[in-house]
């Protein structure tokens, strides 16, 4: 494997070969520190010496891809900085010892909360991604990690509950057994009520008395309903707000359900934090396949060309589920699948997809560009879209329960747990390629991929050999984001023999095949990116504005109107009437061809 | 189990089967190797298009259900020959036709190892037409039944062992004959042309003459071939392969010598690297794919490379090429025609005329050839881990104090829109590390490049190419920057790539398979016009005049190397880099 690598500090040594050997690890923990706690406060220079040895594998070029404006001005980590030139200084051994004890003095700590611990999303997600962090040494050495709930819990008992999920991901290293009880050691957990300040001062003493007097960096995950948002904002940010580091909340969707409901939220949690305080995740942007996106588009000369109107067809964002709400309908059912899947995360993806080349890969700059996409869109028309209901279906003796059968939903619902639209860009790039969206649960398969259709080749001189249907015969890349990534490129081909016979065969690049280490969950690099301060996979106020603009309209003509969702068994393709939507536009949706 | 129905019948019934086992077929392309190879095998469908033209059942039609099958050359119908070929046919269906090939030169070694070989896989693939014979014809003197025994200790069944093999390889022996006779004598070829009247039985006569013999004796051959062995009322064709010629001149004189006993399309110049698979891929890949065409020009492509390399060197064979050397040998032909084809303008159809016209235009927009431009190598003995690998001048054949290159680099340029100041780097050697062919597109580095601060200071590094891998083992790829999948950014050059072998149980049939069926139907895509050839040796023959003259002496490279340094000299001069010897390819 040829590398052409860069690296976010502590970040190389886990998509790198670094093992964990105890040297290294110790290394990495040096690496972390420096990066969190030097700061202003130290010349970076001595941070950088600091790290020198213990940097084995990174590749000396200059990390482009991570280091962001933001960070740089609010909270620097230094070993982005690190030039090639620096990586080659080596101290001797004493001056080394001498600035570790240096940085000691100093060190600055990261608490992570977890508010709503007790939760699914918490126990199923957020702990877990930690640990793989720690366990990949990219946490800095002094962190702490705080559940907080409303159940009362002890200590032990929280870490006896993340314990269960805790698994060593990638492969079955040295030290697991280790490496965990040393987490777990970090873990704490505070009862208290989500709106009560009082419970939230008792938070913030126990943090300090964890931090020890160092520079103290608290990140709120909320993983609580919407509606306590503001209310554990106001709390944390009014009595558990870091004193002399920085305090950062990580919120996930649901980010209101219109356009009004998300301002008022913005508005309300921006009478307590500033904008870059709030860290919005989408974890489909943290998905591996979709940071790729643009490495692909912007560092291969081969795509850009092609990335436009002239040469592109249309392009599809697909997602789909193999199971239904299963009695968990309640929250969903207030939201339906446009809100919950369309809207935010297709959406976000489609933006990437489609933004001009931004000036620099700072998360600034790349969210002004997503944003003007958004920005081009033409606001969903209801003729534009089909929506779905899952009915209950009987196959081979066992019986699949319709969306309504689920407890948590009401009867009558008219929910869309299906969604299929077009949408379009009005600018110069895409004006007239439809972006077909597509989503919907209790489907017959489990995916979620990017589909570029090529037009047809112009004055083919093979046309005979496809026939009258030139659909057939044109090229699609495929980015496959779950499961089982892949990145294949759909091209005419002649079948070897005598005589001229053509086929659709692909250019593929099976990450499975190519690379052996198991692909992080999305919700680490998120994490890691949030305690880095990096923004770019995070969603910003306007952009999350335009987001609702395109989809406030038709989500309530299709509450006034109570449109009556097309029904299709579960376990289906879907509704036929996402075939008729595609048809409208002149395409054809090639998740359903018969190549697949 | 297989229907035999032969592609020159006229019965309408063996017709109708034939239909409909198309339709059974068509919806699988999972379906056994042995109907797939028959539905598309383009004799077939466009014989029985041009059998019966209004019977209704066009195969054509039937086949572009299914998205895949047929075949632009169809087309061929507007071509003389072809309507010639055709109209009796069409008559009555009563006049049928018979074809022979005759291999002359049939004791040598290109038609024990190719040729026949070659015969017997498209009769067994039914691509030959009912009423066929095969005779070899040579000086030595040998009976029928020794030509048999001498061709069935090389023939195998290829692709797998399917049923009926043993039975197919009786049939086709028994089809070939042998006639012993001088290269230059009226009288023998007239003897032949007995004998051929013979197994012909009063049937259309075509008659197919494959000249696998030294060039001195072409001009005899076709002499005698042409006026004492012609078709009386069908078609005579000619086969000749490389050396055309040694220069301008020579090859000058050679075209007009046959013309005085062929015209133009009577003859079919093979370059054998025209047939393989992947050469024939690269049209389709440029024309039938949205994504290449806009890419294909200066604009996006940096330079263009085409190498040929055998690992292994003249081993007691040098007496010929010692006269020709690489550039002659591998150059001038084969990389320059898969240069042609790679360059060209989209043709107005698939059309051997409209293919051959543009290959032309680009040949003649070429700067000839420049010495600064060329490198040129000749391998030296070399001793690894015990054993000795002998130099050029050891062998035998060789005189000691020969100049032949055994060894070639050479950067050509188009002078035209499309290609201005785009290298096209040629590289083709004996006795190199590997074996190996094939075409590599490097496209230029991406503009103002977001993520160049993960590729350092060196561009080149992260720049996209496209591999056509001609051998061994066939494959496409095109190397891409990927994200490495984990935390953090760091990008790395994967390939997205399709591996034939992987995608195509199937054998890939041999290069001399595709030309002797194609010289068979008069399709001369694949074979090389006389301006194509003047055109081609325009180019080189002042350079390989200057280095005979200059007597310039090669660059010596160990037996097994990795070829002369000077190669990598000459591509920093163009300031590019050959893929091949990058390390990330082995």
């Amino acid at each position: 494997m040829s590398s052409l690598s860069s690296s976010t500090h502590c970040r190389s040594y886990s998509s790198s070969a670094c093992p964990a050997s105890s040297s290294c690890n110790y290394g990495h923990h040096r690496t972390a520190i420096s990066s969190i706690s030097l700061k202003q406060l130290l010349p970076r220079k001595v941070s950088v010496q600091s790290n020198t040895k213990a940097r084995p594998n990174v590749v000396p070029i200059k990390d482009g891809a991570v280091a962001a404006t933001v960070a740089s001005i609010e909270n620097e980590t230094p070993s982005n900085k690190l030039g090639d030139g620096l990586l080659s200084i080596t101290l001797p051994e004493e001056f080394k010892d001498t600035a570790s004890f240096d940085i000691n003095k100093d060190k600055s700590t990261v608490s992570i909360t977890v508010v709503g611990a007790s939760g699914d999303l918490a126990k199923k997600k957020i702990f877990p991604a930690l640990f793989a962090l720690y366990y990949e040494d990219c946490l800095p050495e002094h962190f702490t990690i705080f559940g907080y709930a409303r159940s009362k819990m002890t200590d032990a008992e929280l870490r006896n509950m993340i314990s269960r999920t805790l698994t060593c991901r990638i492969d079955k290293r040295e030290n697991c057994d280790e490496k965990m009880d040393q987490f777990l050691n970090r873990c704490f957990y505070h009862s208290g009520q989500y709106d009560s300040q009082n419970n939230f001062a008792e938070l913030d003493k126990k943090l300090k008395e964890h931090e020890g007097g160092r520079i103290s960096n608290r990140l709120f995950y909320l993983s609580i309903p919407p509606n306590i948002f503001t209310a554990a904002v106001r709390c944390a940010s009014l009595s558990a707000s870091s004193a002399n580091g920085w305090t950062r909340v990580i919120v996930e969707k649901p980010f209101g359900r219109d356009s009004e409901s998300s301002a008022a939220l913005t508005d309300a949690l921006k009478q307590y934090l500033e904008e870059d305080q709030i860290f919005r995740i989408d974890h489909y942007l943290g998905k591996e396949l979709v940071e790729n996106l643009s490495v692909l588009r912007f560092s291969n000369l081969i795509f850009e060309p092609l990335w436009s109107r002239q040469y592109i067809r249309s392009v599809q964002l697909i997602f789909s589920e193999d199971f239904g709400t299963e009695g968990r309908g309640g929250y969903f059912d207030n939201y339906g699948i446009i809100r919950d899947i369309m809207q935010n995360h297709l959406l976000q993806i489609l933006a990437l997809f489609a933004m001009e080349t931004p000036v620099s890969l700072d998360a600034e700059d790349i969210r002004n560009e997503k944003v003007k996409v958004l920005r081009s869109m033409r606001p969903l028309q209801l003729e534009d879209v089909i929506i779905g209901q899952y009915k209950s279906h009987t196959k081979g003796g066992v019986s699949y329960p319709g969306y309504t059968d689920d407890k948590t939903v009401p009867k009558d619902s008219l929910t869309p747990t299906f969604a299929a639209a077009a949408l379009f860009i009005d600018n110069a790039r895409w004006d007239g390629v439809p972006f077909l969206m597509k989503a919907g649960k209790a489907l017959h398969n489990k995916r979620a991929e990017i589909r570029v259709q090529f037009r047809h080749v112009p004055g083919n001189l093979y046309n005979r050999n496809f026939g009258t249907d030139l659909d057939q015969a044109t090229n699609e890349l495929v980015i496959r984001v779950q499961p089982d990534e892949a990145i294949y490129l759909k091209i005419n081909n002649k079948v070897p023999g005598l005589g001229m016979r053509l086929d659709r065969s692909n250019l593929n690049l099976l990450y499975a095949a190519r690379y052996s280490k198991e692909i992080p969950d999305a919700y680490e690099r998120l994490l890691l990116d949030a305690v880095e301060g990096e923004r770019r996979l995070f969603i910003r106020s306007d952009e999350l504005d335009a987001a609702w603009a395109l989809f406030t309209p038709v989500l309530k003509e299709l509450e006034e109107k109570a449109i009556i969702p097309e029904y299709y068994p579960y376990g289906s393709r879907g509704p036929v009437g996402a075939h008729y939507l595609a048809a409208r536009h002149n395409v054809r949706w090639c998740d359903l061809g018969l190549e697949q | 189990m297989a229907i035999q129905f032969s592609p020159c019948s006229s019965s309408s019934l063996k017709h109708e089967i034939n239909v409909y086992t198309t339709f059974i077929i068509l919806p699988s392309r999972t379906c056994s190797s042995k109907w797939v190879c028959q539905i598309p095998s383009r004799t077939h469908p466009r014989k029985r298009f041009v059998l019966k033209p209004s019977n209704g059942h066009y195969l054509n039609a039937a086949s572009l259900q299914d998205g895949l099958a047929e075949n632009h050359v169809s087309k061929g119908n507007s071509n003389p020959l072809m309507a010639e070929r055709s109209n009796p046919f069409s008559e009555s269906g009563k006049t049928e036709s018979s074809l022979s090939i005759t291999v002359v030169g049939a004791s040598g070694d290109l038609a024990k190892k190719k040729i026949f070989p070659a015969l017997f896989a498209l009769f067994y693939e039914d691509c030959l037409p009912e009423n066929f014979t095969v005779f070899g014809y040579a000086r030595t003197k040998m009976t029928d039944e020794e030509l048999r025994n001498m061709i069935s200790q090389t023939l195998t069944c290829r692709i797998d062992k399917r049923e009926n093999c043993d039975d197919k390889m009786d049939r086709f022996l028994k089809r070939c004959f042998y006639h012993s006779g001088q290269y230059d004598s009226g009288e023998h070829f007239a003897e032949l042309d007995c004998k051929l009247k013979e197994k012909e039985e009063g049937r259309l006569s075509k008659r197919l003459f494959y000249l696998s013999i030294p060039p001195n004796i072409f001009v005899d051959v076709v002499r005698c071939a042409s006026t004492r062995a012609s078709s009386k009322n069908g078609w005579t064709r000619v086969i000749v392969e490389k050396p055309f010629g040694r220069d301008s001149e020579s090859s000058g004189e050679l075209t007009r010598c046959l013309k005085q006993y062929l015209a133009e399309d009577q003859i079919f110049r093979i370059d054998h690297y025209l047939g393989k698979e992947l050469v024939e891929n690269l049209s389709v890949l440029r024309f039938s794919n949205l994504v290449f065409e806009p890419l294909w020009s200066r604009d996006y492509i940096r330079n263009v490379q085409f190498i040929f390399s055998e690992d292994f060197g003249t081993e007691g064979r040098g007496g010929y090429f010692d006269n020709y050397g690489i550039i002659r040998d591998i150059m001038q032909n084969h990389l320059l025609q898969i240069l042609a084809l790679f360059a060209m303008e989209t043709p107005v159809s698939l059309d051997a005329e409209d293919i051959r016209n543009e290959k032309v235009k680009v040949l003649r927009s070429m700067r000839p050839l420049q010495l600064e431009n060329v490198v040129v190598g000749q391998y030296k003995g070399h001793s690894k881990s015990g054993k000795t690998y002998p130099a050029y001048t050891d062998d035998p054949t060789v005189p000691k104090n020969s100049l032949t290159p055994t060894f070639a680099a050479a950067a050509l340029f188009i002078d035209n829109a499309r290609w201005d100041g785009v290298p096209f780097l040629m590289k083709a050697g004996k006795a190199l590390h590997t074996k190996r062919a094939e075409i590599r597109v490097q496209f230029r580095h991406v503009p103002g490049n977001l993520f160049k601060r993960n590729f350092g200071t060196d561009l080149d590094k992260a720049t996209n190419e496209l591999v056509l891998r001609v051998q061994p083992d066939e494959a496409i790829y095109l190397k891409i920057n990927n994200k490495v999948p984990g935390l953090g950014m760091r990008l790395d050059r994967s390939d997205l790539n399709l591996l034939y072998r992987a995608r195509y149980l199937r054998e890939i049939p041999d290069a001399y398979e595709r030309l002797l069926l194609d010289a068979i139907e008069g399709e001369r895509r694949l074979f090389i016009r006389s301006d194509e050839l003047d055109a081609a040796w325009a180019l080189f023959t002042p350079l390989l005049k200057e280095l005979e003259e200059k007597k310039i002496a090669p660059e010596l490279y160990p037996y097994g190397s990795r070829g002369p340094v000077g190669s990598h000299y000459l591509a920093a001069k163009h300031n590019v880099r050959w893929g091949d010897l990058s390390g990330e390819d082995s």
